[in-house]
C-alpha cells in the first residue's frame, strides 16, 4: 500500500509533525512524536511521528522543517510515497551542536550582536530534532533568520538528535540567504558538453586569485578580472557561465540589458552602481562573478553626442575601472555581436580575455549529444558518431531541441501502441527533418533539396567517380587521405555543354555527404548599393565556415563571377565579387571571431584510441573548409585566375552523352513509363547523336503526351511510332562545334 | 490493562491545561500593559525626530544655555525607562512561557514513561466526554509553541531597536501590534474549551 502525499495543514507548519494513519505508526512501531526518518526523491527529512487528526489512513503528510538541503530547493514532487520510505530512527539527546545560520539580509548580518543571535538560535532550536547537514528552516518564526544548518553533532552521529534546553549551540558562520541558495543550486548543475577548453580557462580565473592570492600579490600583479564571452546564439555563452560559477561555487549576480535601462535619465546609471554594489556585497562572502548578458545592447558603440547610451557605457567604464584590488569579483560579459561593443570595452584592465567560443566542431557535437542523451532512454540502434556526423552547423541549442523532438516523436511513437520505450535512430531521422541549423537560419543561400541519388543519373560515370573522389571520399575515408598526406580540394569546376546534368550532378553529390549545403545565384548576390554584393559574398562564406564540412554550390559560375582580362568596365560589380572570391578561397587566415574549437594536431602514436575515435579525429582536421562546387558552361569566360590549383583544383569535364550514356539516360527516363513491347531504346539511343540529358527527358515526355493525344486517355502503353514522331519533330541543342570547342578549350 | 497509565496520563495533561489556562490569562494581562508603553515608546521616538529637525536657536527659546542637547538627553533617558519598563513585561512574558513550556515536556515525559503500556489504540480513543490524549498532547504542543513563537519574535523586535534609527522606534507599535496572531490565540481558547468536560470530571 503506497502512501498519498497532501500538502502540511496550516496548523502543523513548524511543527517538524509527520502525520501518518495509525496503523501505519503501529506497524513501523513508532510512539507519539518519536522521531522518524522519510527518505523522499531527492533528498531525506527528519520528522516526529503523530497519528492524523481523522486518523485515517494511506495519507502522509509531512512538515519539512529538518530536512536535507537538496529538498528545500525541490520540495518532493512524487504524489505517492512507499512505507518502506518512513524509517523510525534512534535518537538521543545532543550535548552540543554546531550551525551555519542564514539570515535574510546583510544588513543583519553585520548589525546584530553575535550574542543575539547565539541567544535566537538557541531557542529556535529547543525541541528539534536534527541531523548532520541538514537544515532547519525557520521561516515560520519570522524574524531574520532563515535556515539553520547543522554541521556537526555532538555526540557525532549519524542517526537523528535531540536539542534540549541543555545542548550547547555554537555559530560557525552566518550567510546570506541568496549565498546559501547560490550554493544550493551548485548541486543541481546543468551538464555541459564541449566546452571544456573554455570553462577550464574560465575556471582558473575565478580560483586563481582565491587559491593563490597571497602569490598574486608578491608578483604585484592583478589578477584578471574581466572576460569577454563572443559566440553566436545558442553556443551556451549564458549556461557555460552558470556551470563553472557553480563548480566554484561562487554567487552570481546577473545583469540582463533591459533590466537595467529605465526610463528616468540618471536612473539607469543608478541602478548599474547598484548592481556592482550588490556584486561587491557578495564578493564578501565568497567568489562572486558578475554576469552582464547582451553586453551588446547594454554597451553599444558610443556615437553622436548625448545619446543615453553613452551615459550608461561611461558609467560601465568608470565602475570596471574603479574596482579595486579588494573588490574580489569577476565580471563576465556575453555577447554574440562583438563588433557592435564599444571598443573602449574591450582592452586589458576592462575585459581582459576575450574567449571565443565557436560553433561546435564534429567532436564537439559529439560530446554535446551525449550529455544530452545521457538522461534520455537511447536505444543502443543510435549511434552518436553518426549524428555527430549528420549535424553540420547545429549549435547546442539546435542539439538540445533535436534531443526533444525525437523524444517527443518517441512518446508520439509509443503512445500508438508499440512497447518499445526508448528513442531509437528513426525518432532522431524524423527530428533532423523539424529541427534546421541556426547557425545557417536566414542565410542567403540556404537550401531544401529533394535528396537525389547517383543512380537517378544515367550514365556519366566517370564524371561521378571524380565528384565522389572529391567531395564523398574526405568525409568517409579521412584516414586514408590523411594516411597518403592529401588534403581535400578546396573546389571543383564542372563544365561542360548545357542540360548535361551539371546541377543535378552537384545535388546529387550534397545529398550523399551529409554536408550542409548552400547555393547561390547572381539573385541573392546582386544589390543596388555599391559594395552591399561583395559583403553578403563574404557574409555567405562566414556563415558556410561557421558549419563546416559545407558545399558552396555557385551555379552558372560564369555569369556570376566574369573575368578581369576580357571585360570591358574593370571596375564592374563582377570583378569585385570575383576578387572576393579569390580572397576567401586562398586568404591569408581566419579572422579572429571565427574561431572553433581547439587546436589541433594530428599525432601519428594514436593507437590506443579506438578506431571510431580516431576516425572522428582525421574527420574533423581534413573537413574543417568550405568546399566551393561551381558550374558553368561558359569555362572560356572565366578568370584564369580562379581556375589554378588551390583554387578551382578539379577541373570536370561533364561530356554530351554519347551512345552508351544516352541508352542509360533513357532507361532512366522511361523507368516510370509504361512501353510497350516495341519499344526499342537502343534504337533510340543511336539515332539521338548530339542530343543532351535534358532533351532526352524532354523526348519521353513529349512521346507519352503524343500517345494520349493520338490514342485516348486510356492509353495504357507508349508505342515506338510516338518516339519516333516526337523525335522527327525535335531538333538536338547541341552543335558539334560547340562540343568541339569545348573539348579544345580545356583538355 | 493500561487503566493506571493512562491515568497518570490524563492528570498530568489536566495540569497541563491548567497551567495554560492560568498563563494565557497572565500572557493577556502582561501584553494589555506593554500596549501603553509601546505607544509611549512611539511617542518619544516622534519627539526625538522633532527635536532633530527644529532650529532652536531661531526661536525665543534660544536663550536657554544647550537646551537642545538637555532635551535630547531627556528623552532618551525617558525611552531607555520605557524599554526598562518592556524589558521586565518582557521576562514576565518569558515566565509564562516558560511555566507553559516545563508542563509540556512534563506531559510529555510522563508519556514516555508509560510509553509501554499505552499503545495507540488507547491513545487515539476518543468519547464524548474526553478528547483523545493524543489530540491533547498534540494540543499542548501547538500551545508551547504559539508562546515560544510569540515571544520570540517580540524580543528580537525589542532587540531590534537602536537610538539612531527613529523610523523603526516610531513604528514601533504598529509592529508590536502585528506581531499578535488572534487565530493562533483563537485556537488556544478553542482548545481549552473543548477540554472543559475533560477538566471538570476529575
Amino acid at each position: 500500500m503506497s502512501l498519498r502525499l497532501l500538502s502540511v495543514d496550516a496548523a502543523d507548519q513548524g511543527s517538524q509533525r509527520c502525520r501518518v494513519g495509525p496503523a501505519v505508526m503501529s506497524a513501523l512501531g513508532l510512539r507519539l512524536g518519536s522521531p522518524l526518518r522519510v527518505s523522499a526523491a531527492g533528498g531525506t527529512c527528519l520528522c516526529t511521528a503523530w497519528p492524523r487528526a481523522d486518523l485515517a489512513e494511506g495519507f502522509l503528510q509531512i512538515d519539512l522543517k529538518c530536512s536535507s538541503p537538496s529538498l528545500l530547493s525541490h520540495p518532493p514532487a512524487h504524489l505517492s510515497l512507499d512505507p518502506d520510505q518512513l524509517t523510525p530512527v534512534p535518537c538521543l539527546k545532543l550535548r552540543g551542536v554546531k550551525v551555519t545560520v542564514v539570515v535574510q539580509s546583510v544588513d543583519f548580518r553585520k548589525n546584530t550582536p553575535r550574542h543575539l543571535v547565539h541567544e535566537l538560535v538557541k531557542d529556535m532550536l529547543k525541541g528539534v530534532y536534527v541531523c548532520q547537514r541538514h537544515v532547519v528552516n525557520v521561516e515560520d518564526f519570522d524574524t531574520e533568520i532563515r535556515y539553520i544548518v547543522v554541521e556537526d553533532t555532538n555526540p557525532d552521529s549519524a542517526e537523528a538528535g535531540l536539542i534540549t534546553s541543555k545542548t550547547g549551540v555554537e555559530i560557525t558562520g552566518i550567510q546570506t540567504l541568496r549565498h546559501f541558495r547560490a550554493q544550493l543550486q551548485d548541486q543541481h548543475r546543468v551538464p555541459l558538453g564541449g566546452l571544456e577548453e573554455v570553462s577550464a580557462s574560465l575556471r582558473e580565473m575565478l580560483q586563481l586569485p582565491l587559491l593563490y592570492s597571497g602569490t598574486l600579490s608578491s608578483l604585484g600583479v592583478s589578477c584578471p578580472r574581466g572576460v569577454l564571452l563572443v559566440g553566436p546564439p545558442g553556443v551556451g555563452k549564458t549556461l557555460l557561465v552558470r556551470r563553472v560559477v557553480g563548480e566554484v561555487g561562487a554567487s552570481l549576480v546577473v545583469v540582463r540589458g533591459p533590466e537595467v535601462v529605465g526610463s528616468r535619465p540618471g536612473e539607469s546609471e543608478e541602478m548599474l552602481r547598484g548592481v556592482f554594489e550588490r556584486a561587491r556585497a557578495a564578493a564578501e562572502e565568497g567568489p562572486c562573478v558578475l554576469f552582464l548578458d547582451e553586453l551588446d545592447s547594454l554597451c553599444p558603440r558610443r556615437t553622436g553626442s548625448s545619446a543615453p547610451e553613452n551615459r550608461l557605457v561611461a558609467q560601465l567604464l568608470t565602475l570596471m575601472d574603479g574596482m579595486n584590488q579588494s573588490d574580489r569579483f569577476l565580471i563576465v560579459g556575453a555577447t554574440n555581436q562583438p563588433d557592435s561593443l564599444d571598443p573602449a570595452l574591450r582592452r586589458p584592465g576592462r575585459f581582459d580575455r576575450e574567449v571565443i567560443i565557436g560553433a561546435p566542431t564534429l567532436e564537439q557535437r559529439k560530446a554535446i549529444l551525449s550529455v544530452l542523451c545521457e538522461r534520455m532512454p537511447v536505444s543502443p540502434s543510435v549511434d552518436l558518431a553518426e549524428l555527430a556526423q549528420r549535424t553540420t552547423g547545429y549549435v547546442g541549442a539546435d542539439l538540445s531541441a533535436l534531443c526533444r523532438e525525437a523524444a517527443m516523436h518517441a512518446i508520439r511513437h509509443n503512445s500508438q501502441g508499440s512497447e518499445e520505450q526508448a528513442v531509437a535512430m528513426k525518432h532522431f531521422n524524423e527530428a533532423l527533418k523539424t529541427v534546421r541549423p541556426s547557425c545557417l537560419r536566414s542565410s542567403l543561400g540556404r537550401t531544401e533539396l529533394p535528396p537525389v541519388s547517383w543512380e537517378q543519373i544515367g550514365g556519366l560515370d566517370e564524371v561521378k567517380l571524380k565528384l565522389r573522389q572529391s567531395i564523398e571520399w574526405p568525409m568517409r575515408y579521412p584516414e586514408a587521405f590523411h594516411r597518403l598526406g592529401l588534403r581535400r580540394p578546396r573546389g571543383v569546376l564542372l563544365y561542360g555543354p548545357p542540360g548535361c546534368a551539371k546541377t543535378t550532378l552537384v545535388r546529387a553529390a550534397a545529398s550523399s555527404s551529409h554536408c550542409a549545403f548552400l547555393s547561390v545565384s547572381g539573385a541573392d548576390l546582386y544589390s543596388p548599393f555599391v559594395g552591399d554584393s561583395e559583403r553578403a559574398l563574404a557574409q555567405l562564406f562566414r556563415q558556410a565556415r561557421a558549419c563546416t564540412p559545407c558545399i558552396l554550390f555557385l551555379d552558372e559560375l560564369d555569369s556570376l563571377i566574369g573575368s578581369r582580362s576580357g571585360s570591358q568596365t574593370p571596375h564592374s560589380v563582377q570583378t569585385r565579387l570575383l576578387s572576393v572570391l579569390l580572397n576567401e578561397l586562398d586568404g591569408v587566415g581566419l579572422k579572429t571571431l571565427e574561431r572553433r574549437g581547439p587546436e589541433r594536431i594530428l599525432q601519428a602514436e594514436g593507437e590506443e584510441q579506438c578506431h571510431t575515435q580516431q576516425q572522428l579525429d582525421f574527420h574533423e582536421v581534413c573537413n574543417k573548409d568550405v568546399m566551393i562546387v561551381a558550374a558553368s558552361n561558359r569555362p572560356d569566360c572565366l578568370d584564369s585566375a580562379l581556375l589554378r590549383p588551390g583554387r578551382l583544383d578539379h577541373i570536370i569535364y561533364v561530356p554530351p552523352p554519347d551512345q552508351q550514356t544516352r541508352l542509360a539516360i533513357l532507361k532512366v527516363c522511361t523507368e516510370k513509363m509504361p512501353l510497350d513491347a516495341d519499344v526499342c531504346l537502343e534504337e533510340l539511343a543511336t539515332q539521338t547523336e548530339l542530343y543532351s540529358g535534358a532533351d532526352l527527358e524532354n523526348l519521353c515526355k513529349e512521346a507519352a503526351l503524343l500517345t494520349l493525344q493520338e490514342e485516348s486517355m486510356e492509353a495504357s502503353a507508349i508505342k515506338h511510332k510516338y518516339f519516333l514522331q516526337s523525335l522527327h519533330k525535335m531538333s538536338p541543342s547541341l552543335t558539334a562545334q560547340q562540343i568541339s570547342s569545348y573539348q579544345t578549350t580545356h583538355r | 490493562m493500561s487503566k493506571p497509565a493512562l491515568l497518570s496520563l490524563h492528570q498530568a495533561l489536566r495540569k497541563g491545561f491548567q497551567t495554560l489556562e492560568s498563563n494565557q490569562k497572565l500572557w493577556r494581562s502582561v501584553l494589555a500593559e506593554c500596549t501603553p508603553l509601546m505607544v509611549s515608546l512611539g511617542n518619544l521616538a516622534e519627539q526625538l525626530r522633532a527635536l532633530s529637525r527644529v532650529q532652536l536657536s531661531n526661536t525665543p527659546l534660544s536663550a536657554f544655555p544647550d537646551l537642545q542637547q538637555c532635551l535630547h538627553f531627556k528623552l532618551v533617558q525617558a525611552t531607555d525607562t520605557v524599554l526598562g519598563k518592556l524589558s521586565e513585561k518582557m521576562s514576565s512574558l518569558q515566565a509564562a512561557r516558560d511555566a507553559i513550556s516545563n508542563q509540556v515536556s512534563g506531559v510529555f515525559q510522563v508519556y514516555e514513561q508509560n510509553m509501554d503500556s499505552l499503545d495507540l489504540l488507547t491513545l487515539t480513543e476518543r468519547s464524548a466526554t474526553a478528547p483523545s490524549a493524543a489530540d491533547m498532547m498534540e494540543w499542548l504542543q501547538d500551545a508551547e509553541r504559539h508562546y515560544r513563537h510569540q515571544y520570540l519574535r517580540r524580543k528580537t523586535l525589542l532587540q531590534t531597536f537602536r537610538a539612531d534609527d527613529l523610523s523603526l522606534l516610531e513604528s514601533a507599535p504598529k509592529r508590536w501590534e502585528s506581531l499578535a496572531s488572534p487565530s493562533a490565540e483563537d485556537r488556544i481558547t478553542d482548545t481549552l474549551f473543548k477540554v472543559s468536560l475533560f477538566m471538570e470530571t476529575q
